[in-house]
């Protein structure tokens, strides 16, 4: 028992990232606003799809705001339910905007007793009616954002664009940081015979780079399946994509060169030569390459990496776990193929 | 004997050797030609963006065949005479020098032969004269060391190019967007950038290349 530990470890830490990840609800959000182009001096109708929301049950209590910046808001005149998901809220606009600005960018906050208070950051355009003069002062937009509720329940966080496929965090990237530390551990073995020339070490660079090859190849098909619901196309040729399965081919043709000698010594020499090679070639293409050109992937291209800002501790509880565990069930993978492949040489030896 | 004139001397023994079997050079410098020659009579009418990418391919086709030989030509007899002699730092060293010379002849042939048949899109000779420079060192680089790998194997040539390939791909899409900056298919001050980065390449593909040949090398 004490030698399987890890592995059972694994498998927990890999069930529970699906049970968690996948059941988890996400949190209320607002899916939709029409009409989101809106001018000062008008009554709006605006009509609210929500997500994940329970408008019904807190019907009377809710309350909404258009919220400029942290001093300037306004509360929604009143507000009609329509059913759990859809809201009609009515706000009357104040003849002008606060400063100078003659257009001007809103979110829209609504808070509710049942789903906490939830947010459609920006995206809400104001624009200053023509025949007003903006004035300096204005008293109009000054209703307070006071005594929000928080929703006591697990729940993953709602990002526009993004919904349900957040979840997608803890099968797309545990198999990259999987695929690293499984290839990191191919080099070490690499090295270590290119040092001591011992056959073993050789085995095991080829189970942990067969299985790495694997976990990037899954991190590729995840990505490409995220990529179909927010960029568009599973395949948009972004340099991310194009940079990995250049990455994922030069560990590829290591197979092929491992079939194509046949004396084991030279076989191991010149293979850990490549594996090194391989390795070194990787860190550049993903991770250097992206980030001086335009990428729209997380991380690269100037953009912030993911995990900065919407990785909340709710996901941290299932991400972390997802990773360790995945790491784990790749190493165990690994430690098979590597004893079949002694018994194989093994029997080889024999017959 | 220092390092340099080791190198040197290998260098001269390289381009003697080619010069006395005249017809791998003339092989390669054929191809090119009959390359060109193809494409232009089953194109006719060659666009600036397709004569680039055209470029850019006969230029791959032909380094990679030019370059395969480095560590093949000679019998192992002689290449166990070498291990006695020589450091394998000059070995890789004066072979990829050699191979540069080589590769921007015939990046020059490749390029008159072009210019010739199909017209000149060039707005910016210098800035293309730089890609092909750059683009010779990269391929020398990157070819030389893979073919030392190849070489280790029974079916070399095919080798090559599946070991050449996936690691040539960020290096010619680099060369193909500067040389396009050259014909004038593409506007802005990014080329700096493509350069530092095909230098950053090419610095980091020989540092690995001097670190592993020598555990390639010796048998």
């Amino acid at each position: 028992m004490r030698e399987y530990w890890w592995k059972i470890l694994g498998v927990v830490l890999v069930l529970y990232s699906f049970g968690m990840g996948l059941l988890t609800p996400l949190k209320t959000g607002i899916s939709d606003i029409h009409p989101q182009f809106i001018s000062t001096g008008d009554t709006v109708a605006m009509e609210i799809t929500g997500y994940n929301s329970f408008y019904q049950a807190a019907e009377g209590k809710l309350r909404a705001w258009l919220k400029l910046d942290a001093a300037h808001a306004l509360a929604a005149s009143a507000i009609e339910v329509k059913d759990d998901r859809h809201l009609v809220l009515y706000f009357a606009l104040p003849e002008e905007l606060p400063g100078t600005a003659e257009e001007t960018d809103a979110s829209l906050l609504i808070d509710s007793p049942v789903d906490g208070a939830h947010v459609y950051p920006g995206g809400i355009r104001i624009r200053q009616k023509k025949n007003v003069q903006p004035q300096k002062s204005s008293t109009n937009w000054t209703d307070p954002i006071e005594n929000l509720h928080e929703k006591d329940a697990i729940t993953f966080p709602f990002r526009n664009i993004l919904g349900e496929t957040i979840r997608n965090t803890y099968y797309h990237v545990p198999m990259w940081f999987a695929m690293f530390l499984l290839f990191t551990g191919a080099m070490v073995h690499s090295i270590h015979f290119l040092r001591r020339k011992n056959l073993k070490n050789d085995r095991w660079a080829a189970a942990l780079t067969n299985t790495g090859l694997v976990f990037g190849a899954m991190g590729l098909a995840t990505g490409a399946v995220w990529a179909n619901y927010t960029w568009g196309e599973p395949w948009s040729g972004d340099v991310k994509q194009n940079m990995t399965a250049i990455g994922l081919l030069i560990y590829g043709a290591y197979f092929v060169l491992r079939f194509a000698m046949e004396d084991p010594e030279r076989k191991a020499r010149i293979s850990a030569v490549y594996n090194i090679f391989a390795y070194s070639t990787l860190i550049p293409l993903l991770y250097v390459i992206p980030k001086l050109t335009d990428s729209l992937h997380p991380g690269a291209g100037g953009n912030i990496a993911f995990g900065s800002q919407d990785l909340d501790n709710t996901m941290r509880m299932v991400f972390y776990p997802a990773i360790i565990g995945w790491t784990l069930t790749g190493l165990w993978a690994s430690q098979l193929l590597y004893r079949m492949n002694t018994l194989r040489e093994k029997l080889l030896w024999e017959h | 004997m220092s390092l340099w004139t080791e190198i040197w001397f290998l260098l001269g023994k390289e381009v003697k050797l080619e010069w006395r079997q005249r017809h791998a050079l003339s092989g390669i410098v054929l191809y090119v030609l009959s390359t060109v020659f193809i494409v232009f009579i089953s194109f006719q009418q060659i666009s600036p963006q397709l004569w680039n990418v055209l470029f850019w391919i006969i230029m791959l086709f032909a380094s990679i065949n030019a370059v395969v030989k480095s560590f093949v030509q000679e019998s192992g007899n002689r290449q166990l005479y070498y291990y006695q002699l020589a450091n394998p730092v000059a070995i890789l060293l004066s072979k990829t020098l050699y191979n540069t010379l080589l590769l921007l002849l015939l990046g020059g042939l490749n390029a008159a032969a072009l210019l010739l048949v199909a017209g000149n899109p060039l707005e910016d000779p210098g800035l293309f004269a730089l890609s092909v420079v750059m683009g010779s060192i990269g391929f020398s680089v990157t070819f030389t060391f893979i073919a030392a790998i190849a070489a280790k194997t029974s079916n070399s040539s095919t080798m090559m190019t599946i070991l050449g390939f996936p690691v040539i791909i960020p290096v010619l899409l680099i060369l193909v967007n500067l040389s396009a900056h050259a014909i004038g298919l593409l506007q802005g001050s990014l080329i700096e950038d493509d350069i530092v980065m095909l230098a950053g390449i090419d610095l980091l593909l020989l540092g690995l290349g001097l670190v592993l040949f020598p555990m390639l090398w010796r048998e």
